[in-house]
């Protein structure tokens, strides 16, 4: 794929050159779209924080994980899919731009990884956690949490970063 | 003495230089800042849901509220540090905007506005005895926090769009 031809191709769309603030009356389009992705990531990062803290062991230590994690995620994964969806918003204004920016791409390697974290450990420990969620966390559920709590942060200090740079 | 007067004043104080002179500054601590308005934003969210009763349903509402209503104090008490510091380090920016002003004042707000409500849902789940949760009568009070800490986030953000208009 040529990816190159791609980004002009996106720059060329109308909504791209509206979230640029280049179509007259669009100016303040960009900044709502990053306050509507910034008030998202907080809500997906708070409450996945609060989950990974509770894996710790060091938050909502009286409920059981799968209780807090059943009653967490879905506004977890609702918060995420509005910030991902106003970070296209944003991508697309200057598509090259941000695919050439190194934090940004770190930014989506760290989100890989921590979906890998994510996965591996439901798939592993998780599939038992009927039988540790009240006492001590075992050591997987310890490594899950702590890795996906750098992972994310991570990501947010990425995206600040992006900010910064572009 | 006028606003920008204080702010210029600040910026040329020693900590502020000091500040000033470390680039790093900055982007870390508005990280910090971001981390914290996080854990604000969804427990409150999480806690304001429950009220409703329209989520974290597996727990009574001051199960809920004991779990994270603290995690909510923390986050605040790092915004504040973290807040000082940025304004310390761009003290013209931060304070010739009165979206920063209107930012404090609805912060303040709503954090007596929470101390006070959760107060009275201990007490009155203390005397009765009985689950605390009252849907409806919490409905005002959850709308409330959510638009104020939408708009505080929204202003957060904002001041760097509108700084430039004032300075």
């Amino acid at each position: 794929m040529d990816l190159p031809a791609f980004w002009h191709q996106l720059h060329e769309w109308p909504l791209a050159a509206a979230m640029r603030g280049d179509t007259p009356g669009t100016e303040w389009l960009f900044p709502i779209v990053e306050t509507l992705h910034v008030t998202a990531l907080t809500l997906f990062f708070g409450s996945i924080a609060l989950v990974d803290l509770r894996l710790l062991g060091l938050a909502q230590r009286e409920a059981g994980v799968s209780d807090v994690a059943r009653d967490t995620l879905p506004l977890t994964w609702a918060a995420w899919c509005v910030a991902a969806l106003m970070g296209a918003l944003m991508f697309v204004s200057k598509a090259d731009s941000y695919a050439a920016n190194t934090p940004f791409r770190l930014k989506f390697l760290c989100m890989v990884f921590a979906a890998l974290n994510m996965l591996v450990f439901q798939f592993g420990a998780y599939r038992q956690v009927g039988r540790w969620e009240h006492g001590e966390p075992p050591a997987a559920a310890r490594w899950a949490g702590a890795l996906s709590l750098a992972l994310w942060t991570a990501v947010v200090c990425f995206g600040r970063w992006t900010g910064f740079t572009t | 003495m006028g606003l920008r007067q204080l702010a210029s004043w600040l910026a040329a104080t020693a900590p502020s230089q000091l500040l000033q002179d470390h680039q790093w500054i900055v982007p870390t601590s508005q990280s910090l800042h971001i981390i914290g308005i996080s854990l604000v934003f969804a427990s409150a969210t999480a806690v304001n849901l429950r009220l409703v009763g329209m989520a974290f349903r597996r727990r009574g509402l001051l199960q809920v509220i004991d779990a994270l209503v603290p995690w909510m104090w923390r986050g605040l008490a790092l915004l504040l540090v973290t807040g000082v510091l940025q304004t310390l380090t761009e003290p013209v920016r931060e304070l010739v905007t009165p979206v920063y002003w209107a930012k404090m004042g609805m912060i303040a707000a709503v954090a007596l506005l929470t101390r006070a409500y959760v107060g009275t849902v201990r007490r009155r789940a203390g005397t009765s005895g009985a689950d605390a949760a009252r849907p409806a009568a919490a409905l005002p009070f959850a709308v409330a926090s959510t638009l104020l800490w939408l708009a505080v986030i929204a202003c957060g953000r904002f001041i760097a769009y509108t700084s430039m208009y004032f300075t």
